[in-house]
């Protein structure tokens, strides 16, 4: 009975998003907004990565909604399985000698890696959040091979409050100095180098940071709970 | 065919997003929900790029000065989507925690035995 | 002049910046919502006067809509933004001692986190900021639900959170059809060129993103997660999800109408009278199921429902004095909620448990609370001289004067909701003044940091009561802009 229905209501959604996606043919250019941002965005922000530019700079007030979800849901996580009571400790076996030293080996290698992405945000494909996502799958491969190693619970959520901090701050900044919230106020140097587009680096760095030691601290709950 | 060739990307968002709802309307174990709820965020996801290809269309990068920018595709779809998956990630490891705390309680993932709470 | 961005930026920067100060100083986690609120409160207060002629728009980063995120501060931003601080500060006194166990830093950081997206909700002009504000709020609200973590309210916030999650996914499809259909984020470039396409294809991002967003605004059929969301969670929270998350997630839905869509009386009059029929059906569902209840937090969570009917009924009139009338009626029922369940939570406390019946004799044991739920009570219901009364009035008045029989036929079944609501109020206030024994001599009431709060609230309830004029032309000017979206899209793109 519950399957005929929801059957039915589903056959009534797609009928109608395919009345309404009749009139969005497929890889023609729709917006306008698109092209102002790939006509503009190297001299507006002086980040060679239009995407880069449209989540940092144009549409930052959006990430930084996002930044706020990703820590509601850390501290949500938290709240809901801290125990009070430490159980009883599960009996865990040591991983073997091969494990243990190829993740110790790959581990710095890996975060390398996220921080090289995420520093060149603006050049090449990536940012903060995809390299802030490489570096918790290095911390999670020090939990899966190096089995009683910890992090620093202090130092990550150091880590997460300074990184979204910097990022209101520098927003503010941006207030002070030219009037608008997350106004682009430091200089924008020659395009395609490391130290240009003004701001979008710094914030990139913040977050990569951020998301990496809370997606760390979300799977330390979590194998803490287990 | 011409016309599938056109429409394959929304038909395979538009497959995942109801496949995403069935398994959400009609399954009774917590956490095939939550997958549910993952399939149904993949496929929105997908739906959002696939509303900004522009056909021949390459990366917004201006990896070398004097590329040529009248092919690329939209950049804002790819903004919104970036977002998104960041919000759906947040949800679910949101709903796993809960999924951890419920087993504790109820010790069952059977959603119809949970209901102690009546009209 | 104060940018409105700082009501977001401020209290965003002081929840992220908790942490940092915990290791300084232990306690200060229970000290930032209420220095952050007061903050919001004064900076909305002195933006109201300057806002009700010409609304303040703010554009992000400095470039010009709709080629940059914007906030419009119009009349019903600063409105909404100022009772969501008024309310936030005052639950928020009320929790410095009414939380005492579990990860109390967390509930702290949740709370001002949840009221920021409120606030940047009501306030932003661009649908995909309001999506992920929404979800600022939504997410935040699971967490609070399942904070005291036992077997009631994990299993509501597992419930709330499936429901909302799929809510929250319709809605983003909506916004992506909206998307490629007008190639723009910006609310007023989508209004401008909203007749340029069939009605046929806006009619369905239309009901997507109306049923995403009434997920959380608890309209009829969507509702089923209330009951036990709002009474599983902690007191404190029940007053805010009643007061401010239901009304906020409300506002989404009519500006979305409104003013994207341009619903109103003279293109589209059978939608209007399809949506006062839902909002009559969900205040009639809702007041028939509050009658039936035993446990008092799930009487006021099924009470919610039926207001939120209510209002939803005022709103689709859609002539001036509809929407002021359900705009008053939504400040009222913030207001009294907000009490009743201010003073539910100290009354359980007392009791030991959420059963009506177990709750007879406090009148004596507890006056000054159970005075406030009385006062509560009798205003939510609608009697003078509490501010119930001018607002419900000013509802009839506006479904009177449209002289469609339909309507007088709708008010009429909502007077006899009102009638029914009478009825289980004056109960509980029975079963609390008129049974019991004498008060043991151990019995106290609630500590100072909760009475002020809730005898604030009284005042407040009062005072507009009496001088309704105090209010209502803030309401008026809401409601034109509400109205009036040629000159909401004049003011951002010029």
């Amino acid at each position: 009975m519950r399957r005929i229905v929801a059957i039915l209501l589903l056959i009534i959604l797609a009928v109608g998003i395919s009345l309404s996606l009749a009139k969005i043919p497929f890889g023609t250019p729709k917006t306008k907004v698109g092209k102002y941002y790939i006509n503009e965005g190297i001299e507006e922000t002086g980040a060679v990565n239009i995407v880069t530019s449209v989540v940092v700079n144009y549409r930052g007030f959006d990430t930084l909604g996002e930044v706020t979800v990703l820590f509601i849901a850390a501290i949500g996580l938290g709240a809901v399985l801290t125990t009070s009571v430490k159980g009883e400790t599960r009996k865990i076996q040591p991983a073997s000698l091969v494990l243990y030293t190829g993740c110790r080996l790959l581990f710095p290698l890996i975060l390398i890696f996220g921080s090289y992405i995420f520093i060149h945000g603006h050049l090449t494909p990536g940012g903060g959040f995809q390299g802030g996502a490489i570096i918790a799958s290095g911390f999670l491969l020090i939990y899966l091979g190096c089995r009683e190693r910890r992090i620093n619970r202090i130092a990550s959520n150091l880590a997460e409050s300074l990184g979204g901090l910097t990022f209101v701050v520098i927003g503010l900044l941006g207030l002070v100095f030219g009037g608008y919230f997350l106004l682009n106020f430091l200089p924008k140097g020659i395009a395609n180098t490391l130290l240009s587009a003004g701001i979008i680096p710094i914030i990139y760095i913040a977050i990569g940071f951020k998301v990496g030691s809370e997606l760390a601290s979300i799977i330390d709950n979590l194998i803490e709970e287990s | 065919m011409s016309f599938l060739d056109s429409y394959i990307y929304y038909i395979g968002a538009f497959g995942l997003i109801l496949v995403g709802l069935y398994i959400i309307l009609v399954k009774h174990n917590l956490i095939k929900v939550i997958v549910g709820l993952g399939i149904l965020d993949t496929g929105v996801n997908l739906f959002l790029i696939s509303v900004g290809y522009i056909t021949k269309g390459t990366a917004p990068i201006f990896s070398k000065s004097g590329i040529d920018s009248k092919h690329m595709v939209d950049p804002v779809p790819q903004a919104l989507v970036l977002t998104a998956i960041v919000i759906g990630v947040a949800v679910l490891a949101l709903a796993l925690s809960l999924a951890i705390r419920l087993y504790q309680h109820y010790r069952t993932l059977n959603l119809r035995k949970i209901r102690e709470q009546r009209w | 002049m104060v940018n409105p961005v700082i009501l977001i930026a401020v209290p965003l920067g002081l929840a992220f910046a908790i942490p940092l100060f915990a290791l300084f100083w232990k306690d200060i986690a229970k000290y930032t919502p209420p220095v952050a609120l007061g903050f919001n409160l004064v900076v909305s207060l002195l933006l109201l006067p300057k806002v009700l002629e010409n609304p303040v728009i703010v554009s992000i980063g400095g470039l010009q809509p709709p080629f940059c995120i914007n906030l419009v501060a119009g009349p019903v931003g600063v409105l909404f933004s100022a009772i969501i601080a008024l309310v936030g500060l005052l639950v928020s006194i009320y929790a410095l001692d009414y939380i005492k166990e579990g990860p109390t830093e967390k509930y702290h950081m949740l709370y001002l986190l949840l009221l920021t997206g409120a606030t940047g909700l009501v306030l932003t002009g661009d649908i995909f900021n309001l999506f992920v504000f929404f979800e600022v709020l939504c997410i935040s609200s699971y967490a609070l639900v399942a904070y005291l973590r036992n077997k009631a309210g994990i299993e509501s916030a597992v419930k709330y959170l499936i429901q909302g999650a799929v809510g929250s996914s319709l809605l983003l499809i909506g916004i992506g059809l909206l998307y490629g259909l007008f190639g723009t984020l910006n609310m007023a470039d989508i209004a401008q060129n909203i007749k340029s396409v069939s009605p046929i294809s806006v009619f369905v991002p239309m009901v997507l993103i109306v049923t995403g967003l009434g997920v959380e605004a608890a309209i009829f059929p969507l509702n089923a997660w209330l009951p036990d969301a709002h009474s599983s969670a902690p007191s404190s929270i029940s007053a805010i999800l009643s007061g401010i998350a239901i009304e906020v997630g409300l506002y989404a839905v009519a500006r979305v109408l409104f003013t994207i869509f341009g619903v109103s009386l003279s293109t589209t009059p059978s939608f209007l009278l399809f949506l006062a029929l839902l909002g009559i059906l969900t205040l009639l569902v809702g007041e028939m199921c509050a009658f039936s209840q035993n446990n008092i937090k799930r009487m006021l969570a099924y009470s919610s429902i039926g207001q939120i009917g209510l209002i939803v009924f005022a709103l689709a009139i859609a002539t001036p004095y509809g929407v002021t009338g359900g705009l008053f009626q939504l400040v009222s029922h913030t207001l009294s909620k907000a009490l009743l369940f201010l003073a539910a939570g100290y009354m359980i406390y007392q009791a030991g448990s959420m059963e009506i019946s177990a709750l007879e004799g406090m009148g004596r044991k507890m006056p000054l609370t159970c005075l406030a739920f009385t006062i509560g009570a009798f205003s939510l219901v609608g009697l003078p001289p509490f501010i119930g009364f001018p607002s419900k009035f000013l509802v009839v008045r506006a479904a009177l004067a449209t002289k469609e029989t339909f309507l007088f036929v709708l008010i009429g079944l909502a007077l006899l909701g009102t009638v029914i609501e009478g009825a289980y109020f004056f109960r509980v206030v029975q079963v609390l003044y008129f049974k019991g024994e004498k008060p043991n001599p151990g019995s106290k009431d609630a500590p100072v940091a909760a009475l002020i709060p809730m005898f604030i609230f009284v005042v407040l309830i009062v005072v507009v009561g009496i001088y309704p004029k105090l209010v209502t032309d803030v309401l008026n000017s809401a409601a034109s802009e509400f109205l009036n979206r040629l000159d909401y899209i004049r003011s951002v793109l010029g």
